[in-house]
């Protein structure tokens, strides 16, 4: 997991998401789903990442392939905003 | 519960390290409870930790590994495992750990050649085709050469899946296969969607088999079928001892001289010991909602296929 949060620190920090390489399989859009809630997500073309709006987390495309895994999920800054709200 | 503490906080804050080892316990339960990693003891989060290290140390040689280790027999589970699930074109399947590739390739072959067949079945039946049919049929062919089959190759391993995805690139495979990075415990995968769900040599490594499963059912459609194909139990007590001796004695020395790495097989060799046997596999599976479960031993029990459908 240290592993996995490194790895998805080194993308998230810089708050870009995807963005560089290929775009998503489209044919995966019917499948895919956020792995904590289960609920629908939008794919962000431009960013290149699936993003859940309800949970205000998106999870980055790289190369081509999902990253899934929820350490890996970067806040958006809809969730920051509402965070500082609070 | 503050009031519970009432009498003990005073007690605590005379006795800092009572206070500190107690602080020690509670993080050592919120990293998880104890299991295993080969025959050490560890906690579930350290577990999954270093499984991600072995795989991620042994993922540009594992097919290498993998032949020579099973003397290439590995090939040939793989291929029955396929065989066992006779998918028809059309066919969604997800293969979970699937890494590098090898249960999503033969799918693909599979489904590809039983689509060829169909379609030659399609002409000969119909004696008199004009051409405009016959060269309208091999436009199916050639436009959906899976006719709508497809395959999610699902690994919480990156570097199983870069393998994997260029091996695809090497051999040829595009059409009708995907990679998505996810966690068998936590598929990223919506309900009743898949016709098939495989695990090859995967389940043995996840931390929380009971939540694999129960993940398995929820993505599988109703009628769909789960197939896992994993390390076994060998019952014979003289080929038991052979393939201990095997096993203990020279697959980390092959890992060592392969792959630089005697460590990551020498836990591959633990755990694979550590594993449920088929009947309490079994049980594991029927636990999850599975109905009709059962196994086929391969080589003697050396590997078994276990099989359950979702109703």
């Amino acid at each position: 997991a240290a592993a996995l949060r490194r790895a998805a620190g080194s993308r998230g920090a810089g708050g870009q998401g995807g963005g560089q390489g290929p775009g998503l399989e489209p044919s995966l859009l019917r499948f895919l789903v956020c792995p904590l809630s289960k609920r629908p997500l939008r794919y962000d073309e431009s960013a290149n990442e699936l993003v859940n709006e309800e949970l205000g987390i998106a999870y980055p495309v790289i190369d081509g392939i999902p990253n899934m895994i929820p350490e890996a999920a970067r806040r958006t800054q809809k969730q920051a905003e509402a965070v500082k709200e609070t | 519960a503050a009031a519970g503490l009432g009498p003990a906080r005073p007690f605590l804050a005379r006795r800092p390290g009572a206070l500190r080892a107690l602080l020690g316990l509670a993080r050592g339960l919120a990293a998880g409870p104890q299991t295993h990693f080969g025959f050490q003891n560890v906690s579930e989060e350290e577990r999954r930790e270093k499984i991600y290290q072995v795989f991620e140390n042994v993922a540009e040689k594992y097919d290498v590994m993998n032949d020579s280790m099973t003397l290439g027999i590995h090939r040939v589970w793989k291929d029955i495992l396929v065989h066992k699930m006779n998918p028809s074109p059309g066919t969604l399947l997800v293969d979970v750990a699937g890494g590098t590739g090898d249960i999503a390739f033969r799918f693909i072959n599979y489904v590809r050649s039983v689509r060829e067949r169909q379609l030659q079945q399609k002409l000969k039946r119909h004696q008199n085709l004009s051409w405009q049919e016959i060269s309208k049929s091999y436009e199916e062919e050639r436009v959906k050469p899976l006719g709508d089959s497809q395959v999610v190759v699902c690994d919480i391993n990156k570097e199983m899946l870069k393998v994997g995805k260029q091996r695809a690139q090497h051999l040829g495979y595009s059409e009708g296969l995907s990679w998505v990075l996810g966690n068998a415990e936590e598929l990223p995968f919506d309900d009743d969607k898949f016709d098939v769900y495989t695990i090859a040599f995967g389940i043995r490594n996840v931390t929380r088999i009971d939540l694999a499963l129960q993940e398995a059912y929820r993505v599988l459609k109703p009628g769909g079928r789960f197939l896992c194909l994993e390390f076994s139990h060998v019952s014979n007590p003289l080929l038991s001892r052979l393939y201990d001796l095997y096993s203990f004695q020279v697959i980390p020395v092959l890992g060592e001289i392969i792959a630089g790495d005697w460590k990551s097989y020498q836990y591959l060799v633990e755990s694979i010991r550590r594993f449920p046997p088929q009947e309490e596999l079994k049980e594991m599976i029927e636990d999850a909602g599975f109905f009709k479960v059962d196994y086929q031993n391969l080589s003697s029990g050396i590997v078994a296929i276990h099989s359950g459908f979702k109703l």
